[in-house]
């Protein structure tokens, strides 16, 4: 019922803004765990009140693009990727000598087993 | 006869437990009155789809997120407790400012102000949440405002009524913790 409304009359705004303040949240206390910083140790880093930092925290927060890149400087981290996403990037991984006689090689292999299984 | 009479009298002594939605984290349920086949948090959606639609999607939405992916802590939830352990979204900020951004049409731009949309439930564990009913508040108790207040009191006698139940045995834990048992034929007395 509840994914139902949201389906058929849901705003996709009120829903992103909800799930992207989440998720950006949820990056942020995994940075700190991940450093074992308390709010107040990133409070400090950034030189604001503790209850500022936990506001910003709560997930109700409407953050600015200001305090979310001030949050990236001090941790050190990209909350927000900016970079144009590719569908798939070509990469050179090296080359195989003599191509042709390895895949012989492969095909006598397979027969050989073949012939012991029978 | 007074709001709070007239509620509490729709509720007709006799309710029953209804599934609303099971996701990954959270199963909501609902309560329905037994001489009335829509339960309180569809009358609560029915309602306010048509009049406060923005706020409503604004509570659903955190519904999903909370059921989806966080699951349904304390923090996500504010208190409203008075005679019993009685919840209510959107989350609280007390001193935050709130996610609703409503566009105000003399500005002609996007405010950040409170949504004043109460949802009353009973938060049993980060997994079960029962869903009642709720309005707009237009005070800052809700003791004080004629529009939740029916709500308020009503969603904190069903929440003591659940509580008794789970007491009694009528409602159980699942191995897990993560999902409650009851027979089909359940019917929860409010007194």
């Amino acid at each position: 019922m509840i994914t139902d409304w949201l389906d058929q009359n849901g705003d996709p705004e009120i829903k992103s803004f909800v799930s992207k303040n989440l998720a950006i949240v949820d990056q942020v206390h995994q940075v700190l765990a991940d450093k074992e910083w308390s709010q107040a140790d990133f409070a400090k880093a950034m030189d604001k009140r503790p209850s500022e930092v936990s506001k910003w925290l709560s997930g109700m927060h409407n953050l600015t693009l200001k305090s979310i890149i001030k949050m990236e400087t001090v941790l050190g981290i990209d909350i927000i990727h900016t970079e144009p996403k590719k569908e798939f990037e070509y990469v050179f991984l090296g080359m195989v000598e003599n191509q042709e006689a390895l895949a012989n090689q492969a095909v006598e292999y397979q027969e050989s087993s073949y012939a012991l299984a029978m | 006869m007074n709001n709070d009479l007239n509620i509490n009298l729709k509720v007709n002594n006799i309710a029953t437990i209804r599934l609303v939605q099971s996701f990954d984290k959270v199963t909501y349920y609902t309560l329905c009155p037994d001489n009335d086949p829509t339960s309180l948090f569809e009358q609560f959606v029915q309602n306010h789809t048509s009049k406060n639609k923005d706020k409503l999607n604004h509570i659903l939405a955190w519904m999903k997120v909370i059921g989806d992916i966080v699951g349904a802590r304390a923090g996500y939830f504010r208190n409203e407790a008075e005679s019993a352990d009685t919840s209510a979204l959107p989350p609280k900020g007390v001193d935050r400012e709130p996610t609703y951004v409503e566009y105000n049409d003399d500005t002609g731009t996007e405010e950040v102000i409170g949504n004043n949309l109460r949802l009353y439930c009973l938060r049993a564990n980060e997994h079960v949440v029962f869903l009642f009913n709720g309005d707009v508040k237009t005070a800052a108790k809700a003791q004080d405002c004629d529009q939740v207040r029916p709500h308020f009191r009503l969603a904190n006698k069903l929440t003591k009524v659940i509580d008794d139940a789970f007491r009694e045995g009528d409602i159980k834990w699942d191995d897990y913790n993560e999902d409650v048992l009851f027979d089909d034929d359940l019917e929860l007395l409010i007194e």
